[in-house]
């Protein structure tokens, strides 16, 4: 590998400067060069093949370069702007559910608890479960007819609701998505809202109190306003990492019923790798990619106008 | 996990009758109602993985008797360990877990190697590198997939190891993560080590790498959690069993019109362990690297 490339410990005493530069230089390389190779050159490329008709195994003719047909052809695609706006409602969905499920344990575990570390290290467990346990486990939740989540949607109607096909209802298929994605991803969100609640100082809510704000004042005039950053930061990221969903779309739903969970890395998917149309799908890769990057700049944007 | 199912013993003798301590075992309760409830279907998980048969699973799911098992069998794991069953996931396994140290020992060791020269070398244009690195880290792992997958299909490495760990040793947000931490160390610290005459790499190795423990661990947990959890870039790149990692062994139980749910829940508990396994061992540096990475922002 290409670690061979690093000379060994204290080669260059006596080259000085010179040697000292080229260890330098030894030891920066392996890490640059495999991201070049690995990152940046599929990056480039993926503009490049998006102007041509590109197939994943190679054609006997040549890929013809057709411009920006494949631009028209996914902007003119129905599919595409469903799949597009598929996670845009999933985003709208996990956004309050995730982010405010994480921000209400957050502010327990901040309390004086007694076994705090505890409760932090189980309540964390979902996220260090990999997605594709956690749709095995919730395929089986969502069961029809007989899974729990439709007994215990008979028992909450008295029997008059349901049973409910969960994934493959397309009313449902989405919700029941954002439930379990919400539930797999919502640690790393906790955690943030954790530390940022214990960024604010002592002494405001004090100085609440003294004012004789109850707890509920002092929760919507001290904390949330504090957390402000923490707010930011926690939404972006939550937004972008809903832009990416596939593996749950993938193994539960494969964008059904009906085109309901369809998403954007899905349609990519299914464009370049089952369909083969390598240049379609460069196309939505960066499609993806500039959404990503405008939600970024987002954030930069905001974080910098509040300094 | 049994001090919490009995918060009772914690509260004062009944002779003492404090509020403010009944208060406290009223919230410790509530709580772990709560977080029971949450990390309730980790453990359907384990005891429908204990159970044999397929149909008993799915007709336990939905009563109470889906927390309980009469009768456990490991008869799961031997099948989904062996090639009786459906998969070889004994060979998935074992292939995740190549594909998982190779990652995580190589990545951490040339991220740190480049964040040292880039925090402390005199290699000009180091500045520039670090912007165009910075840059680089916003671009999403999923809209480089299909070109890489051709430049890996060109170079005859499709349905390898290599194709599942080389792209990923190396990484922008890494390099940078031990960057902020390598910049925060002292000058002195430095200088005494150039002073004694040591070139970049003996600074490096002897006197960086010893006193970084945190930032290390911090890449070594997300990058290993990261690499344990990929699903699509190794969905496209292995065809056989060859290189096969344990995740996309489970999604295919998916797909058919009946799935072996006896098998894919003893084959999610045998991906989960490793995981167990470091997160015990672990607990605070998994938290504390989960913030590190996300302050960076």
């Amino acid at each position: 590998m290409s670690i061979d490339a690093v000379p060994a410990p204290g080669a260059g005493r006596r080259g000085a400067l010179f040697g000292g530069r080229m260890q330098e230089a030894a030891m920066l390389l392996p890490a640059l060069a495999l991201i070049a190779v690995f990152l940046l050159l599929p990056f480039l490329s993926s503009f490049r093949i998006a102007l041509t008709n590109e197939r994943l195994i190679p054609r006997p003719v040549p890929p013809r370069f057709v411009g920006l047909d494949n631009f028209q052809n996914i902007l003119s695609d129905h599919e595409f702007w469903v799949a597009l706006w598929n996670v845009a409602r999933f985003t709208l969905m996990v956004l309050p559910v995730q982010c405010g499920f994480a921000l209400a344990v957050a502010l327990i575990l901040n309390t004086k608890l007694p076994f705090r570390n505890v409760f932090r290290g189980l309540f964390f467990l979902p996220a260090i479960t990999s997605m594709v346990v956690v749709c095995v486990i919730w395929a089986t939740l969502f069961q029809y007819p007989t899974g729990p989540f439709n007994q215990i949607l008979s028992v909450l109607s008295f029997g008059m609701a349901g049973p409910v096909d969960w994934l493959g209802d397309p009313r449902f298929a989405m919700p029941a998505l954002v439930l379990l994605s919400a539930w797999q991803a919502y640690g790393f969100q906790m955690i943030v809202y954790l530390a940022g609640l214990q960024g604010i100082p002592e002494s405001l809510y004090e100085a609440a109190e003294l004012d004789g704000a109850n707890r509920w004042q002092r929760f919507w005039h001290v904390t949330m306003p504090s957390l402000r950053q923490t707010h930011i930061f926690v939404l972006i990221i939550t937004t972008i990492q809903a832009f990416k969903l596939f593996t749950q779309v993938n193994i539960l739903t494969q964008g059904g019923p009906r085109g309901t969970t369809d998403t954007v890395v899905h349609y990519m998917f299914t464009a370049g790798f089952v369909n083969q149309r390598l240049g379609l799908a460069s196309t939505v890769a960066i499609i993806l990619f500039f959404i990503v990057l405008i939600v970024s700049l987002v954030q930069r944007f905001v974080v910098r106008d509040r300094k | 996990m049994t001090s919490i199912s009995h918060p009772a013993t914690l509260a004062p003798a009944p002779s003492r009758p404090v509020p403010r301590d009944w208060s406290r075992v009223i919230a410790v309760v509530a709580v772990s109602i709560l977080a029971l409830v949450v990390i309730s279907p980790l453990f359907l998980l384990a005891v429908a993985s204990l159970k044999p048969d397929r149909f008993q699973i799915l007709a336990d799911m939905g009563s109470f008797r889906a927390f309980w098992v009469s009768d456990p069998s490991l008869q799961n794991f031997r099948d989904v360990w062996t090639f009786s069953g459906a998969l070889p996931f004994g060979r998935y396994l074992v292939n995740s877990l190549i594909i998982l140290f190779v990652t995580v020992l190589g990545g951490v060791f040339l991220n740190s190697m480049a964040a040292f020269v880039l925090a402390w070398g005199r290699l000009p244009g180091r500045a520039v590198i670090l912007t165009a690195l910075i840059a680089l880290y916003i671009v999403p792992q999923e809209s480089i997939v299909l070109p890489l997958l051709t430049i890996v299909n060109r170079v005859g490495l499709s349905d390898s190891f290599t194709a599942q760990i080389l792209p990923f040793m190396a990484s922008p947000l890494y390099i940078f993560l031990i960057y902020q931490f390598f910049i925060q160390v002292p000058r002195d610290i430095y200088d005494a080590a150039t002073v004694d005459g040591a070139g970049p790499f003996r600074i490096y190795w002897s006197v960086f790498l010893p006193i970084s423990l945190p930032v290390l661990a911090t890449v070594a947990i997300l990058l290993g959690i990261e690499t344990w959890n990929q699903y699509l870039w190794p969905l496209m790149v292995t065809q056989t069993d060859r290189a096969r990692p344990i995740s996309v062994g489970i999604a295919s139980f998916f797909g058919h019109d009946s799935v072996y749910w006896n098998s894919a829940m003893a084959a999610s508990v045998m991906m989960m362990i490793p995981v167990l396994i470091f997160y015990l061992a672990f607990q605070r540096w998994f938290v504390s690297s989960f913030i590190s990475s996300a302050v960076k922002g």
